[in-house]
């Protein structure tokens, strides 16, 4: 067990701070704001924390902490600002908000290191460490998939306008979303950029936000373990197969594709499929209803629902 | 329970609307609507499609932005409230088309109806965990508790919105087409759960297509047509106006009336 | 006076390039993400072909063009119709529309990656050569004039073609509502596969005339297009053609702007904060109609 850590340290670490990243983009996913700021706020808080740590003394744990704060703070306020745009729109703010901030550091002159970045922010932070900022990350946000906070985000999501005839404040939700990702992506910025030493703006690209999707796309996005999933496979897939090392941009594009039609669930969202079909198959017909309701039970009818949900069916013309 | 048209004698009015209009764009599709709805009662409004009913629905729960007029519940004007604060006044509202969570089973889409109105922790989770199994079991989808909407018929994903609604333990309750698509056995049921729901005083507004329905359901019916009020009074009475005919059921005759 | 040509210049790749983005999105409501990777990769494929056989501008362009359509069409028919099918609500089907072109885009910009080491690539063995005309101080190439003639002159056809034709009225009504177009006999699917291969093929001709224009292409330039193209056509307004006429002006406009001021490095802020400001001051866009785009 310790041969192995100590043979795959580096590979541990990736995949802990890939999933820190992807964390910060799959909770507005979650919720139903379609927002890529986590990766700029990665780059504010990797920015934030190695510029403190290499110019002005400032410990390890402090830079991560001011740098975390001040990248969920700067989201928060894109927040108030664009949380009622819809669909498309936000995400594409946010994708221009996190290349502005690529364009900030290239210019920052000596502060940021302009195109070459900073070098030599070699901070104090131990795997040990990196496990455990992960699991605080990871009970806050399981609390948020759990029981009746769990349901209204569901609804946030899939419905908000349901969700504000059921009484749910769907703005103060959208608003703290922004919060809770920043500080997410934040703290995935100052971690990584400590622990590897170096930043610069070519990392903050777009390229990044295509990483924290696959991961999300892969492992599913209704919840924190299917980001786990996805992390565990881009980050040990390129390891096992050689051949994916060489060709990982053209495999994660097939395969972020080939979730988006065919598993928008991912991973995680099949195996809960496939557990609630066999539960449903396991558990007697419900009790019979009393014979005047007879013709209630699920199935009694063929279901116009299904017709209803898809969305080809409106669109399909008259092929 | 006499259906008594001595409007002066009523119970107080829950709700009253005074002169709203929504107009979007040129477009008016409630113009200068006043009327109040009387504690207790069942009220339903009858209008042919495109008449203004479902942006009625919409401006009552505050979805719909107002062009004019106030809109008054137990009393007080809230016509400034954003939407999520209207059911923590106590109304609850179902769609036109049914709207739950494919991903949740029957259960927690009903539980759903109370988990922003009660405050966490435990005694009020076990205090929503009654709420809404007594509401699954008033609209007969008790024994469905785990199944998934998406398995369901379409008359029970109508119950399990209601069962939502009714959850929700609202003072009004509005029901947009809840019978639609319902067979004669299943709308009689749903029409015999209003009845019990309003011997326990709970006011309720309907809108409706099936003329049959209402006048077997409702206290008292507001006609509407071009998003104005045409007629209102005594359901029979209401219908057999000549107004409510033309607009509405066209040439035909209403047999039952 | 040479930054207003400049300006024209640059405008018609933009433009040309917005154009089929916002001609798919505005009518058949697809946000094409890879739309950035076709503009490169149709480039590439002619410059591929253009390393073994010495060919004239006009084959060049056509084998980008058709390359760049038939890769639209096929994204079109393999992922966005496939997403659709299966799709139970528009909100989740626009995301994963945008998400598999996020997905579909990796694809050829990687093999571009690979095949020329992320290195820029030319057309160096074409027959077309470059000339330089001066006059009153100005300075410009026959490439320019090419790129300026063919940008203006597509843009305003396309745009007389959308509010004339037949088709162009299916399409239109496509845009506005997808129901009423069926009831017109309006067969979607064709007609949305139609789109998406007019669409490809702007976004290979802009590819091959950017190549000419530039005399190189780096792989990276079909992300940054794609976001200044949502920044023109955003700031025009969804929709309308003269809107992202006027859009990929403006923004060529102000970039040139920023060049001349030495603020090269600055250049791609001011799409990325157009994309902002617009969005919060004037969301419909300048010449878009008044629109919900707010949930």
């Amino acid at each position: 067990m310790m041969a192995w850590y100590t043979a795959n340290a580096v590979v541990v670490q990736a995949t802990m701070t890939t999933l820190l990243l992807a964390l910060s983009i799959q909770l507005p996913l979650r919720v139903g704001v379609f927002s890529f700021a986590g990766v700029g706020c990665f780059g504010i808080g990797g920015y934030t924390a190695a510029i403190l740590y290499t110019k002005f003394d400032v410990d390890t744990w402090p830079a991560v902490a001011l740098g975390t704060l001040l990248a969920g703070g700067l989201c928060y306020l894109l927040g108030l600002i664009i949380h009622k745009l819809s669909g498309l729109y936000l995400g594409m703010a946010t994708i221009a908000f996190s290349l502005i901030v690529a364009v900030a550091a290239t210019n920052g002159g000596s502060l940021t290191g302009g195109a070459s970045g900073i070098f030599g922010a070699l901070g104090g932070i131990t795997n040990l460490h990196v496990l455990l900022l992960l699991a605080l990350v990871v009970a806050g946000l399981a609390i948020s998939e759990y029981g009746r906070f769990g349901r209204m985000i569901d609804t946030v999501r899939e419905d908000p306008e349901l969700a504000a005839a059921l009484g749910i404040n769907v703005g103060r939700y959208r608003k703290l979303t922004f919060l809770a990702s920043g500080l997410i992506g934040g703290l995935a910025g100052a971690v990584t950029t400590l622990l590897r030493s170096t930043i610069t703006p070519a990392e903050v690209n777009f390229h990044m936000v295509v990483v924290a999707l696959t991961v999300i796309i892969i492992g599913g996005s209704s919840s924190w373990l299917g980001a786990l999933i996805g992390a565990i496979v881009i980050t040990w897939l390129p390891t096992v197969l050689s051949f994916v090392a060489d060709w990982e941009s053209i495999i994660y594009g097939f395969l972020v594709a080939l979730a988006a039609i065919f598993l928008p669930g991912g991973v995680l969202g099949l195996a809960k499929d496939l557990i609630h079909r066999w539960r449903a198959r396991r558990r007697p017909t419900p009790p019979a209803p009393p014979a005047s309701e007879a013709e209630k039970i699920p199935g009694g009818e063929p279901s116009s629902p299904a017709t209803e949900r898809s969305l080809a069916s409106t669109q399909g013309g008259t092929s | 329970m006499s259906r008594s048209q001595n409007d002066s004698a009523d119970p107080r009015m829950i709700f009253e609307a005074d002169d709203v209009a929504v107009h979007f764009g040129g477009v008016k599709a409630v113009d200068g609507l006043t009327f109040g709805l009387p504690e207790g009662k069942i009220i339903g409004i009858l209008g042919p499609n495109g008449s203004g009913k479902s942006t009625l629905v919409g401006a009552i729960t505050r979805h719909v932005p107002l062009t004019r007029g106030t809109l008054k519940f137990l009393g007080k004007d809230y016509a400034g409230d954003e939407p999520h604060l209207v059911p923590h006044r106590g109304i609850a509202r179902t769609f036109q088309t049914v709207r739950l969570l494919e991903e949740r089973n029957v259960l927690e889409n009903v539980l759903l109806g109370t988990d922003s109105l009660t405050a966490g922790g435990r005694a009020a989770r076990r205090l929503g965990q009654e709420r809404a199994e007594q509401a699954m079991a008033r609209t007969g989808c008790d024994h469905l508790a785990k199944v998934r909407p998406d398995e369901l018929s379409y008359g029970n994903r109508r119950r399990v919105e209601i069962a939502r609604a009714i959850a929700m333990e609202p003072k009004l309750l509005l029901l947009d087409e809840p019978t639609a698509g319902m067979g004669r056995a299943e709308k009689e049921e749903i029409s015999t759960l209003m009845l019990s729901l309003r011997a326990e005083g709970l006011t309720q507004l309907i809108v409706e297509h099936d003329v049959q329905m209402m006048v077997d359901t409702c206290d008292s019916l507001l006609a509407m047509n071009f998003g104005k009020l045409i007629v209102e009074g005594e359901p029979r009475e209401v219908v057999r106006n000549p107004a409510v005919q033309e607009a509405y059921l066209g040439k035909q005759a209403v047999k039952h009336a | 006076m040479q930054e207003l040509l400049n300006t024209l210049t640059l405008g018609s790749i933009y433009l040309l390039f917005a154009l089929g983005m916002a001609l798919a999105w505005s009518t058949i409501g697809i946000l094409n993400f890879a739309h950035g990777a076709i503009f490169v990769f149709s480039a590439f494929s002619a410059h591929i072909i253009s390393e073994h056989v010495a060919l004239s501008m006009p084959v060049l362009i056509l084998i980008s063009v058709l390359v760049g359509a038939a890769m639209s069409a096929l994204t079109q028919w393999l992922a966005f119709e496939q997403i659709l099918k299966r799709s139970t609500n528009h909100r989740s089907a626009e995301m994963r529309v945008l998400i598999g072109g996020i997905g579909v885009a990796a694809i050829p910009i990687a093999i571009v990656d690979k095949a020329t080491a992320s290195a820029p690539f030319g057309f160096a063995n074409s027959t077309y050569k470059t000339e330089v005309y001066e006059s009153m101080g100005l300075r410009m190439t026959n490439t320019s004039l090419i790129v300026i003639i063919t940008g203006v002159g597509i843009a305003v056809a396309l745009t007389l073609w959308l509010r004339a034709s037949r088709r162009g009225l299916g399409l239109r009504a496509i845009g506005v509502d997808s129901e009423t177009a069926s009831l017109m006999g309006v067969n979607r699917t064709a007609m949305a596969l139609g789109t998406m291969a007019i669409a490809g093929g702007l976004a290979g001709l802009a590819g091959a005339l950017q190549v000419f224009q530039l005399q190189a292409m780096g792989v990276a330039t079909g992300d940054q297009l794609l976001i200044k193209a949502f920044a023109m056509i955003v700031l025009g307004g969804l929709g309308s053609m003269a809107g992202v006429i006027f859009g990929a002006f403006a923004l060529a406009g102000a970039e040139t702007l920023i060049f001349a001021a030495k603020l090269g490095t600055w250049v791609d802020a001011v799409s990325f904060g157009l994309i902002f400001l617009v969005l919060l001051v004037r969301p419909q866009g300048i010449f878009g109609r008044q629109e919900v785009r707010r949930t």
